[in-house]
């Protein structure tokens, strides 16, 4: 309380004495430490408290949305039978070793989905791209767009 | 004759109201400054949003120093309201010596008015508001002790309050050139019309200035308070943040912030109601015009009337040489304290956080991110801190908002 009054004091007459403008910096310095980085902490704790509560409420009405959906997956599992396949030509022995038939299947549809359900499309090879992975790359565009 | 005597009086009468009789060494010097910052702001495109609009204003300034003219009362006896065909109904009168005087009000200058949305504290606010609807606080809800690094970058507004203390500078002024060190122009421009108004152009330019050289200050200081090692870290990916935790952050930053700090509620009020206009999702309308429309015209008037605050006589001291070199310590003090609080970061996490994040914290957004993401790809090109560095960055300028507060508080009451 001294400390401050006196400083005040000093402000108005104008010039500070050299012990006033340590006592003043002092002052600015260890309030301002102290305040903002305990605001922040605090921030940080409660950040921390509510998503983790929002975390695990969404999971419980994940769960609940999953044993929904695979009610519904079964009934509609008849319909998407009849659905006619996309005439796509892979060869998997042409797939670079390690990829399963599945894996071939998957892109082959993608392919076909991309360039359209008419045309045919064939495989003829599918290999490694190096770096970052597709997906990778896609959601690190994704995040960084904005920027 | 007296239509040939009439034309040379009123020559005479142009030539002396005109610049070349009214101006001093002052304006010239001035006029030359902002012509260096056009330039800056044109062709190097240093950023122009704000640098163009405040170097043109002032050049206006320092052309037509009138233009920032406070409305004024003349007094005027009857008969001279008669010969300058005044009105006398409804003006007040006031006796002096015996003699009516009749009180004649003249208007200020154009930017006089819009600068009161500066001198009351109007105008950072609503860019603020316009910064909420353009931020993504996603990055910070997903890593919270990023904001370690938002608070640890802010150190540098308050060792530089000990600088300007010992430079001669009163508190209020300290304070006001501290907070060039957050490197929030609106935060800056805030701070400085409560504490220190006189000293506002050259805390405007000194701020923007160094928010322009974030690419050129920063990467030395980081590069030096590294090693290759600590600069090469890959950084694991953040998780996804729902769409109900965004919706909650401007909401619990607000009411904290405002209980506890309420100096800096105008600031971070502002910044959260516009994140909230974003992120609820309901009132996109509002929010593209928060972030287009109102920001864009609070921009011209905020640039425009902080540049016409640097009138020669104002501008041209010994003060705005200590604000440009005490602004610099600030600046560089807040990138070194960030990124060293990264390096602690870095040890206590077993080496999974990547220090050059810390410098982000000195709000500058996004550009201290980029820079960020800039060095770190230089020491591993497979490196992609960006998303990393938006944490502390936006956690900055939450930062700043409360260090603001603070002075406001502590020096400013």
């Amino acid at each position: 309380m001294y400390l401050v009054s006196l400083t005040e004091a000093a402000s108005i007459a104008g010039e500070l004495t050299l012990v006033e403008r340590w006592i003043a910096s002092a002052k600015v310095i260890l309030t301002g430490f102290v305040v903002v980085f305990s605001m922040l902490f605090l921030l940080i704790g409660i950040i921390k408290l509510y998503s983790f509560i929002v975390m695990k409420v969404q999971d419980k009405t994940s769960v609940q949305k999953q044993k929904k959906d695979k009610v519904s997956q079964s009934k509609d599992s008849l319909k998407k039978s009849q659905v006619k396949p996309v005439p796509v030509l892979s060869d998997p022995s042409t797939a670079e070793d390690g990829l399963s038939e599945e894996i071939v299947a998957v892109i082959a549809a993608a392919v076909a989905s991309t360039y359209g359900g008419k045309g045919r499309v064939k495989i003829k090879s599918i290999k490694k791209s190096g770096g970052r992975s597709a997906w990778a790359n896609a959601g690190v565009l994704e995040n960084t767009r904005p920027f | 004759m007296e239509i040939i005597i009439g034309f040379f009086n009123a020559i005479k009468g142009l030539f002396e109201s005109s610049g070349i009789m009214t101006l001093n060494w002052q304006n010239y010097v001035m006029i030359g400054i902002s012509i260096v910052l056009l330039y800056l702001a044109i062709k190097k495109q240093y950023e122009p949003l704000l640098l163009l609009p405040i170097a043109f204003g002032m050049l206006l300034v320092n052309l037509y120093p009138a233009i920032m003219n406070p409305p004024t009362v003349e007094l005027l006896t009857a008969d001279q309201c008669a010969e300058q065909s005044i009105s006398i109904a409804g003006h007040a009168q006031r006796v002096i010596d015996g003699v009516t005087y009749y009180e004649n009000p003249t208007y200020g200058g154009l930017l006089y008015y819009l600068y009161q949305g500066v001198k009351l504290g109007i105008y950072p606010p609503l860019i603020f508001l316009g910064i909420g609807c353009m931020t993504d606080f996603g990055p910070l809800i997903a890593n919270p002790k990023s904001l370690i690094l938002g608070a640890a970058a802010q150190i540098g507004i308050f060792v530089t309050f000990t600088g300007a203390i010992f430079l001669g500078f009163t508190e209020s002024e300290a304070g006001a050139i501290g907070i060039i060190g957050g490197a929030d122009g609106p935060t800056a421009i805030y701070v400085t019309t409560k504490l220190a108004p006189h000293l506002l152009g050259s805390i405007a330019i000194a701020a923007y200035s160094y928010m322009a050289l974030v690419p050129i200050i920063q990467p030395p200081i980081m590069k030096m308070l590294t090693t290759e090692k600590e600069r090469k870290v890959v950084m694991e990916q953040l998780r996804p943040v729902s769409k109900l935790e965004k919706i909650m952050f401007p909401i619990i930053v607000v009411i904290l912030i405002a209980i506890f700090l309420p100096d800096a509620a105008p600031l971070v009020g502002m910044l959260m109601l516009g994140n909230l206009f974003k992120e609820s999702g309901v009132v996109e309308r509002i929010a593209k015009a928060a972030q287009n429309e109102l920001m864009n015209i609070i921009t011209i008037f905020l640039g425009v009337t902080v540049g016409a605050t640097a009138s020669g006589q104002n501008f041209l001291s010994w003060s705005t040489i200590k604000i440009i070199v005490l602004g610099l310590i600030a600046f560089s003090m807040g990138t070194a304290f960030g990124v060293l609080f990264g390096k602690l970061m870095y040890k206590f996490s077993g080496g999974k956080v990547n220090p050059l994040i810390g410098s982000a914290g000195v709000s500058a957004v996004p550009m201290a991110a980029r820079v960020s993401q800039k060095v770190g790809q230089e020491a591993n090109p497979g490196n992609f801190l960006l998303m990393h560095a938006m944490g502390p960055n936006v956690a900055g300028v939450i930062g700043s908002a409360v260090a603001a507060g603070v002075l406001l508080n502590v020096v400013g009451h």
